[in-house]
């Protein structure tokens, strides 16, 4: 087994998945975003025009920025949420604590546009949140303001990508030796400083991580603005998608989607270098 | 029943092969005539019922093979990827016939093949968008409209102009379609302007501005059938720009006493036409399917049944409802979709 042709095909085996379901797909993408559309033809004459055409539309390109900063927003919202929930899971005993864990990624069983449905019954005009408010009289008849608008694609993109920042988070809050706390305490920290000081620097590496994750994911999502988002539900996903269909212009969505693509490699190697810098 | 079984036992091997080969023979031997058997239809579901393929195989002994497609992008690839090769007749809207004609895929139809061309109804003669010349390449089949729909508890009469999608004291209580071409369309005939399909830079800045003005009256846009149902029954809408008439009984079930109307500035309408592949292995088989769907029995069964609005069946279409055809802008091919697109964008991405 140890020969090398029996290695050569053992690697080749293991490398045709990835290659074949990833780098295959990817690789076309970025092929077909240097072709152009003639007549109802693609023909790919390796031109840089789509990647002028992008970035020399203000309304794109604007479209774009709005987006990045949306999916920031998110990020935010899914840590600030997402590390006090994973920190309360870690501190349970270990027979609830998977439990609760269990709890919290249940909405991953779920069908992504199932959740998006469920957010709008709760936000919407005669939904649940609503009829909380009007029947405890907080509110005399049901408002319209919950859903359709920024704050409802910020809301419901935090709920749906929630699991994705509980779940590292968790992880490495789980790799922290407990006899490091411990020793924090007998040397006589509190509670405040221990976890200033050593729990929450080694628990960075799964907290940058769950923010990529909800990062990434609120920028290909191109559903949840449009479910949600009222008239302000446009994205720079929503641009990509509008280049198939009819439009039949793949190779411009091509490019917008391979910015994006690289945007997020970016954000996921920079983040990532300074996750490990975090290491124990 | 009992004699059958004991002859079909007492069968020896060698009788049963041949009697096998005979029975496996006569299908054969039909289907020889016929290039490589099938008879190929790509189209949408419902345009292909076993009411009326059934009698069609029957009477030319030909077996047929369906394809449904998805999408009308999923159409084009399917017939593109075999420049027609793989299909011999196929189904689909106005709007698309510019493009099939210019990539070749379809041919001329002979009308002297379809006798049942007769049947059509005088509001699909001559339809623009399926003529090239003298040449016509598509016969109308189904259509339907894409009205105004409102609340009766919102509007005790019928509203009679688009007007009430641009009215501020509807504000937040009206959704419209996400849909570049159409809401593009519906807004240059609400200008006025000619031709919808072909509109100057000029027209374009005016349609531009018409849409942003309906954005910010908008609760949202919807993208789908039954998202737009499920909108409007949840948040109180009180007219919607509609995809479809059969929203409305999606409605109903939703306990919204919904109804649609044609406004006095008419309606964009869809009209599904049957026509032949470039790549037809045979050609009048091709037009006498064709011919076959143009029976009025055809027709009426698509209004009774399927709730389309259909070309040959007057009456089906009456007791239907579907007594709008002649107020309706069949859609056709634009100008430029990516400068519809561009334009678009542009209204969603205003603030």
């Amino acid at each position: 087994m140890n020969s090398l042709p029996a290695r050569l095909a053992v690697f080749a085996l293991v490398a045709a998945g990835p290659l074949l379901f990833v780098v295959a797909p990817i690789g076309s993408f970025l092929v077909m975003s240097f072709a152009r559309v003639e007549g109802h033809q693609i023909i790919n004459d390796m031109t840089l025009d789509n990647y002028v055409a992008f970035f020399g539309n203000w309304v794109y390109l604007k479209t774009f920025l709005l987006t990045l900063w949306l999916c920031a927003e998110v990020t935010l919202i899914g840590i600030v949420l997402g590390y006090p929930i994973a920190w309360f899971i870690w501190r349970r005993r270990a027979r609830t604590r998977y439990l609760l864990l269990l709890l919290f990624v249940l909405p991953l069983f779920m069908s992504y546009i199932v959740k998006i449905y469920t957010m709008r019954s709760i936000l919407g005009l005669n939904g649940f949140l609503n009829q909380i408010l009007v029947g405890s009289g907080i509110l005399s008849a049901p408002s319209l303001v919950f859903l359709y608008n920024q704050g409802s694609i910020l809301i419901t993109m935090a709920v749906i990508f929630l699991p994705f920042v509980i779940l590292p988070i968790f992880l490495s809050l789980e790799r922290i030796p407990r006899n490091l706390v411990q020793a924090s305490a007998d040397l006589g920290a509190g509670a405040g400083t221990t976890f200033r000081h050593v729990v929450l620097p080694l628990s960075l590496p799964g907290t940058i991580a769950g923010g990529l994750f909800a990062f990434v994911l609120a920028l290909g999502d191109f559903i949840t603005p449009q479910m949600v988002g009222g008239p302000s539900g446009f994205t720079i996903g929503r641009v990509i998608w509008s280049q198939f269909g009819l439009a039949y212009n793949w190779p411009f969505g091509a490019a917008m989607g391979a910015v994006l693509f690289l945007f997020a490699l970016a954000v996921i190697v920079v983040a990532g270098s300074i996750a490990s810098r975090q290491r124990v | 029943m009992t004699a059958s079984r004991k002859s079909t036992s007492g069968l020896t091997r060698r009788q049963a092969l041949a009697f096998g080969a005979a029975a496996l023979a006569t299908p054969f031997v039909i289907r020889g005539a016929r290039a490589a058997g099938d008879f190929r239809i790509l189209t949408w579901e419902g345009y292909a019922e076993p009411e009326w393929v059934k009698p069609f195989e029957e009477k030319h002994g030909v077996k047929t093979s369906v394809v449904y497609a998805g999408s009308v992008d999923e159409m084009f690839a399917k017939m593109q990827g075999s420049q027609g090769a793989d299909f011999d007749v196929v189904a689909f809207d106005t709007s698309s016939f510019a493009r099939y004609i210019d990539a070749s895929l379809i041919r001329p139809l002979d009308l002297s093949k379809v006798p049942n061309a007769a049947n059509l109804l005088p509001a699909f003669h001559a339809v623009a968008p399926l003529m090239r010349g003298k040449d016509q390449y598509g016969v109308p089949f189904a259509w339907g409209s894409l009205p105004l729909v409102y609340d009766k508890a919102a509007f005790p009469t019928a509203p009679d102009s688009w007007s009430v999608m641009w009215d501020p004291a509807n504000a937040q209580k009206i959704i419209a379609l996400d849909d570049a071409n159409n809401s593009i369309v519906l807004a240059a005939i609400l200008l006025g302007f000619k031709d919808p399909f072909h509109l100057t830079d000029e027209q374009f800045d005016k349609v531009k501005e018409k849409l942003i003005e309906q954005k910010k009256l908008l609760l949202t846009y919807y993208a789908g059938f039954d998202d737009g149902v499920a909108i409007f029954a949840q948040s109180g809408i009180k007219a919607m720009f509609s995809m479809g008439e059969p929203q409305v009984p999606g409605l109903k079930a939703k306990g919204v006493d919904a109804a649609f109307v044609i406004p006095k500035e008419g309606a964009i309408g869809w009209l599904d036409c049957w026509t032949v592949s470039a790549g037809t292995k045979d050609v009048d088989l091709a037009h006498a399917w064709v011919d076959a769907c143009l029976d009025r029995k055809v027709g009426a069964y698509l209004s009774d049944k399927k709730s389309y609005g259909n070309t040959t069946d007057g009456d089906a279409n009456t007791r239907n409802g579907f007594t709008y055809a002649d107020k309706l802008v069949w859609l056709q091919t634009p100008e430029n979709f990516e400068k519809r697109i561009a334009v678009w964008n542009e209204v969603k991405a205003a603030p």
